[in-house]
């Protein structure tokens, strides 16, 4: 019985165990001389636990009675998580070990980080939820104040830890009002508890709480105040980390909640989420407008992403969540390209994030210019490219599920959002020339990372490299 | 066959118009000008080898969208032969003319490349015109049909650093919008009362939608007397008919070859070949088809009033265009369809040699477009006026009255003596009255400003420049041998097909694949008194085809063609008269005694301003409808769109989005305290909210 | 007779105590890692107290597992904290304002 149970967990057993083994190995003998090829190795780890989720296949897994679910959702979940991390190490080795950054405790990190997103993603429990999210939470905390000799990254753990601390207690108090109402922490206990549209309106304040601490996780308007200040902060190989892979997983998470605890009264929360959808695509576009930061712009990015993703979530529909999961995978995909680019950026052998310095970009780089307009266009959503064709599923889903305004709403943001992406193309091909051009560092690595994110954004409006089928598999799991 | 004849002119467009960087502007000409011979070839193959029956070939499904299902194919009846041949023909020589006179052009200075551009256009007007005439279903006429505007525009405003040539080409443009507006309608009410715009099942659909009554705008109306109205109301956009005339003229801002190929012989003839397209539906709208006639008799008179007066020698042509075009319509519009194809034919043989004559002239004379500087050409331009000459014989309509003399029934007589002769008598015989006296007196009118174009240019002294007269010459052969081709025709395209266009049912039924049929008695009975002068014989046959059947429909009580034959003799030798008067007046104004028409035009100074400015049509349009336009426009465009759209966007934009922008930012304090302030205070309107709304309802 | 909405307003007050606290403070950020440990208990009471009143012992394993991730968060924020008291030379929550906007 057990071993059936564990059988079930085995890759997240596996990481964690590796993760756990490396540590007290890399302390024993080489420490941070190990770091590169522990990051290589760590990357390749996630490839392959990516392909073997990926290829598992079968129908819904559940283990110790319903705490820990792996179903195709979760699987996919997995996978898309697993690649963007395994990603974004590959970007960072390079940029962390030119400024001295590069300890054996990243990648180690970053692993125990993806183990609990593996967690919250299966997880069927409000228990091995809350393990799962401070897992993740609490290896973040520390990967944002990585640079233990800059203000600005110590601040930037400090406020994210803190925030992150009131949001935890907040979604379990939540959870224990559930709990409470329900006398079961097991999502599907609660599903029975909150059935068709008679859930008590102290399950529903359990609800709201437990959806607020979520909505911190993915940022959205009014929960995203930590993002701007931790993503301008921490190392740039950490913001990647944070705007990609813990934004599916939590996202996942959402979605996982709402529907399989509170599926029973979509009406209740539908309105919520979009409006909490409304506010981030809103938000995120015209404050990204006075920004001249690139990793503060890229925090208002990804909080204006995460308001188009919370409204296929919000139609609260199986396509509705297909629509979320495609726009996830493809979101990520530019925002690894795009990272890709910003950690390139520096002078002199010091990083740059100022937008301005990109005057004229494209007069010494041209290649990269051209792969860097092509990612903001589709980040800012201009067909023909694949960002394009994400905003237009989650506008059908909103659509289909009967929140029109919603969906206006979506489009006029889009409209006001492509601003500040074209701000950029417009300094990078049209603006002064600076006496200190910005130059290209960094290694092969980032340059084809650059390229390979640019050319799935033209290459992959064929068929979207056919995540659709398994987005929609995904979506039928946990929809029923 | 017909797929690759139709995709040459297509091909010599876009190696033309895209690929003579590569392979050179003189070998891109003569790609174009060879695939336009090789079609032109190929279509008279066809048309000679058609034996009547209705072909269609498949080239691709295009449009499927509900219940809208339209294939790309070819529909080859004995109506698109005719036009395949016109078109080609008339097409591929205007290509070649082309290289002569487009060989050196003012409006384009040294080492500008315009020649292959120029062919690139000519080539795609031709396929956009192939696609009209081969159309198997409206939406693909209208493809065509909006393809030969589009060339149209593009060949008017050619020279398009002359600011007329492009006030001309949009206005083209414009009217013919008017015009499409109505085409478009019509085909919306085919497909909300067939639900098909395949034209086998509309011309199955003919008599039920005879029958069918349909509300639109203030009434209600027998549906097939208003989609034929429609229908027509974009033919007389495109065929330059009265009320929507105004863009011809103006037209003739484009190169001569351009006038010639498409304002003379094709594309404005397209509105005719419509209506004779559509005839299944015509059929069944007497209203309308009198509506046809009226508007038909009335542009061929009142534009041979207009080309009475005018001064430059194309825009004289042009108006002759216009109403030849009227001619035509009256044709289709009594039923004599055949008919109205016939004039159509011939028409294209002798109008575009005469436009190609008239730009040989201009070529020769240094684009000197003014008849009054010309005089005493003949000399310099032997070949060019043998043309011109025989084209003038042949719109004047010369031949052997046939009431005197006929070879084995048919007349002699240049080409459009005869098919204009059937027209008059086919007004004569279908509705008679006004409209025959109108076309009468207009052929009277066609004779004289044709002789007054022939005698200002060629006889007489030379008048204007000098300079310009001594360096008149004649055309290179590029010019002239296509000249000679169109000779051909103009003298024997009209006795060759006289009875297949116009000889008795039986055989005009046979050449258009029209099911016919032995007339009952108790046809032939009603129809003695007709057949009085002619005696028996006239009615042996009657139409006996269902719509859609053959090229053209023709019910079976439609017996004007036979009519036509059985009209008085006083009728059939009307025009012949006319033609002698106009040709004597003319004589008389302009070689007698060239000073009568300067005192007339000043005894009747009203009426010659009258007629020399067009009848004031484009004023009372720039009246009524240009300057009202332009107000409201200008109105919109300074309130509306400046003050209230683009102050609301840049009120948005400028104003309130940098004020939301610098609100977050603030709103930004990096405060840890205020952050917690934030996601406390969201939480709390949350919960509210959902204690308000949520809960078991 | 001590019931379970005794229980509950104990920590709703302390839940509401543990939040004012954290944004009401400005002096110093120890206290903020103290009003988070309080939000925490009152979660704790909150799941006891069910676990009493439905009879089952899954709120009371709640509880453990809160109270061990409690701890590792304390001494994760007490870590950071320590970083950054090194490069600031101050805990003041004032202080914490590199960056905004």
């Amino acid at each position: 019985m057990i071993a059936q149970d564990l059988a079930i967990l085995l890759p997240e057993i596996l990481l964690a165990v590796y993760a756990m083994a490396a540590l007290l190995g890399a302390v024993y003998t080489g420490k941070d001389a190990l770091a590169a090829p522990l990051t290589w190795v760590t990357a390749g780890a996630f490839v392959l636990l990516a392909l073997w989720i990926g290829t598992r296949g079968g129908g819904a897994q559940i283990a110790f009675d319903g705490m820990f679910v792996n179903d195709a959702f979760a699987r996919f979940a997995k996978a898309a998580l697993l690649l963007a991390a395994a990603a974004v190490l590959a970007i960072s080795q390079d940029y962390m070990q030119r400024r001295g950054l590069l300890r054996f405790e990243y990648p180690l990190l970053v692993a125990l980080a993806v183990v609990g997103m593996m967690v919250m993603v299966s997880a069927g429990d409000l228990m091995s939820l809350y393990l799962g999210l401070e897992l993740q939470s609490l290896a973040l905390y520390v990967l944002a104040a990585f640079r233990r000799d800059s203000a600005k990254s110590t601040e930037a753990g400090l406020k994210y830890f803190i925030l992150g601390a009131l949001s935890s207690g907040l979604l379990l108090y939540g959870a224990s009002l559930v709990y409470g109402y329900s006398g079961t922490t097991l999502f599907s206990g609660v599903l029975e508890a909150a059935g068709e549209g008679r859930a008590a309106i102290g399950l529903l304040i359990g609800l709201v709480l437990v959806a607020s601490g979520l909505a911190f996780k993915v940022s959205a308007v009014p929960f995203h105040m930590w993002t701007p200040d931790v993503y301008e902060g921490a190392p740039t190989p950490v913001t990647a980390f944070l705007s990609t892979a813990p934004k599916i997983a939590a996202m996942a998470l959402f979605a996982r909640v709402l529907f399989d605890a509170f599926g029973g009264v979509v009406a209740d929360w539908q309105q919520v989420v979009a409006v909490l959808s409304l506010l981030s695509m809103f938000l995120g576009a015209i404050a990204a407008i006075g920004q001249t930061n690139i990793k503060r712009l890229m925090a208002y990015s990804s909080i204006a992403h995460m308001g188009y993703a919370l409204m296929g979530l919000a139609a609260g529909t199986a396509f509705g969540v297909q629509a979320m999961l495609v726009y996830l995978a493809i979101y990520v995909a530019m925002s690894v390209g795009t990272f890709a680019f910003i950690l390139s950026m520096e002078r002199g052998g010091a990083p740059v994030t100022e937008i301005a310095a990109l005057n004229m970009y494209s007069r010494h780089h041209p290649g990269r210019a051209m792969a860097m307009l092509v990612l903001l266009f589709s980040l800012a959503g201009v067909p023909p490219f694949l960002g394009f064709f994400a905003k237009l599923y989650v506008l059908r889903a909103a659509y289909e599920g009967g929140l029109v305004w919603l969906a206006v709403g979506g489009v006029v943001a889009s409209v006001i959002g492509a601003f500040y992406y074209l701000r950029i193309v417009y300094f990078m091909y049209f603006g002064e020339e600076r006496a200190e051009p910005v130059e290209a560092g960094g290694s092969p690595v980032l340059y084809g990372m650059l390229m390979a994110s640019a050319i799935v954004m033209l290459v992959g409006i064929v068929n979207l490299f056919g995540i659709e089928g398994a987005a929609a598999a995904a979506a039928a799991a946990l929809v029923q | 066959m017909e797929t690759l004849l139709l995709f040459a002119p297509l091909a010599g467009a876009l190696i033309a118009g895209l690929g003579w960087r590569a392979i050179g502007e003189q070998a891109a000409m003569w790609v174009a000008t060879g695939l336009l011979f090789f079609s032109a070839v190929l279509s008279w193959v066809v048309f000679l080898s058609f034996d009547g029956t209705t072909e269609t070939v498949q080239i691709l499904r295009w449009i499927e969208s509900g219940t809208l299902a339209t294939d790309w194919a070819i529909r080859l009846d004995r109506l698109t032969a005719v036009m395949l041949i016109v078109i080609t023909t008339v097409s591929a020589l205007v290509h070649l003319y082309s290289f002569g006179y487009m060989a050196h052009d003012e409006n384009f200075g040294e080492g500008q490349h315009y020649k292959a551009r120029f062919f690139a256009y000519l080539s795609l007007f031709t396929f956009a015109m192939l696609m009209l005439v081969t159309a198997d279903n409206l939406v693909q006429l209208f493809f065509g049909w909006e393809g030969v505007g589009l060339a149209s525009y593009l060949l008017i405003g050619f020279y398009y650093r002359k600011p007329s040539a492009n006030a001309a080409a949009i206005k083209a443009f414009v009217v013919n919008r008017v015009g499409d507006f109505g085409f478009v309608l019509g085909i919306f009410a085919i497909f909300f009362l067939v639900d098909s715009v395949r034209f086998e099942d509309i011309f199955a659909a003919a008599p039920a939608i005879a029958e069918t009554q349909i509300t639109f705008l203030w009434g209600s109306w027998n549906a097939a007397e208003l989609v034929a109205v429609l229908l027509f109301i974009g033919a007389m956009g495109k065929s330059a008919q009265l009320f929507l005339h105004t863009w011809l003229p103006d037209a003739m801002e484009g190169p001569t070859p351009v006038s010639a190929l498409i304002h003379a012989a094709t594309m404005v003839t397209a509105g005719v070949f419509l209506v004779c397209r559509m005839s299944p539906v015509m059929e069944f709208a007497p209203n309308a088809m009198s509506f046809v006639t009226w508007i038909g008799a009335a542009t061929a008179f009142f534009a041979a009033t207009v080309g009475l007066v005018q001064n430059d020698i194309k825009r004289v042509i042009a108006y002759s265009t216009c109403s030849q075009l009227g001619y035509m319509f009256v044709a289709a519009g009594v039923g004599a369809y055949p008919v109205a194809m016939y004039h159509l034919f011939t028409h294209a043989f002798f109008k575009a040699m005469l436009f190609l004559g008239a730009g040989s002239v201009i070529h020769g004379m240094h684009h000197e477009q003014d008849m009054r500087n010309y005089g005493g050409l003949r000399k310099k331009f032997p070949y060019t006026f043998w043309a011109m000459l025989i084209g003038t014989l042949a719109i004047t309509g010369v031949g052997i009255p046939a009431v005197l003399f006929t070879l084995g029934g048919i007349p002699i007589g240049f080409a459009g003596f005869l098919s204009k002769d059937a027209v008059i008598e086919s007004a004569y015989a279908g509705m008679g009255g006004v409209p025959f006296w109108l076309l009468v007196i207009a052929a009277l009118l066609t004779s004289f400003y044709s002789w007054r174009l022939m005698f200002l240019t060629f006889w007489g002294r030379p008048r204007g420049d000098k300079h310009t007269h001594e360096h008149a010459h004649e055309s290179p052969w590029s010019m002239t041998a296509p000249l000679a081709a169109l000779a051909v025709g103009s003298v024997f395209a009209g006795m060759v097909w006289y009875n297949a266009f116009f000889g008795h049912t039986d055989t005009v039924a046979k050449f258009f694949g029209i099911p016919y049929a032995e007339a009952s008695e108790h046809a032939e009975g009603e129809s003695a008194g007709a057949d009085a002068e002619k005696g028996k014989g006239a009615h042996h046959y009657v139409f006996a085809g269902e719509p859609g059947q053959g090229g053209l429909y023709m019910a079976p009580e439609n017996t004007v063609i036979a009519d036509a034959h059985a009209v008085p003799k006083w009728v059939k030798v009307s025009p012949f008269f006319a033609m002698l008067i106009g040709l004597g007046t003319a004589w008389l104004f302009y070689i007698r005694d060239p000073s009568i028409p300067k005192r007339l035009a000043e005894n009747q100074r009203p009426l010659y301003l009258f007629l020399l400015n067009k009848w004031y049509f484009d004023e009372i349009y720039d009246f009524v409808f240009v300057r009202p336009a332009r107000g409201v426009a200008r109105t919109l465009w300074k309130r509306g769109d400046g003050d209230v759209i683009d102050g609301t966007i840049n009120g948005v934009s400028m104003g309130a989005i940098p004020w939301l922008t610098r609100l977050a930012g603030r709103a930004q304090t990096g405060y840890i305290f205020s952050y917690a302030f934030w996601m406390v205070l969201g939480i709390m309107i949350l919960i509210t909210w959902m204690s308000i709304a949520g809960g078991p309802r | 007779m001590i019931g379970l909405e005794h229980y509950l307003t104990v920590a709703a007050a302390l839940f509401v105590i543990g939040i004012f606290g954290l944004f009401l403070n400005r002096k110093n950020v120890i206290i903020l890692l103290m009003s988070v440990e309080i939000i925490l208990l009152s979660v704790n009471i909150n799941l006891v107290a069910f676990s009493w009143y439905h009879g089952d012992l899954v709120g009371q394993v709640f509880t453990l597992f809160v109270l061990t991730v409690a701890a590792a968060e304390a001494a994760i924020g007490l870590a950071i904290l320590v970083v950054f008291f090194r490069n600031r030379g101050t805990i003041a929550v004032e202080d914490v304002n590199m960056m905004r906007g």
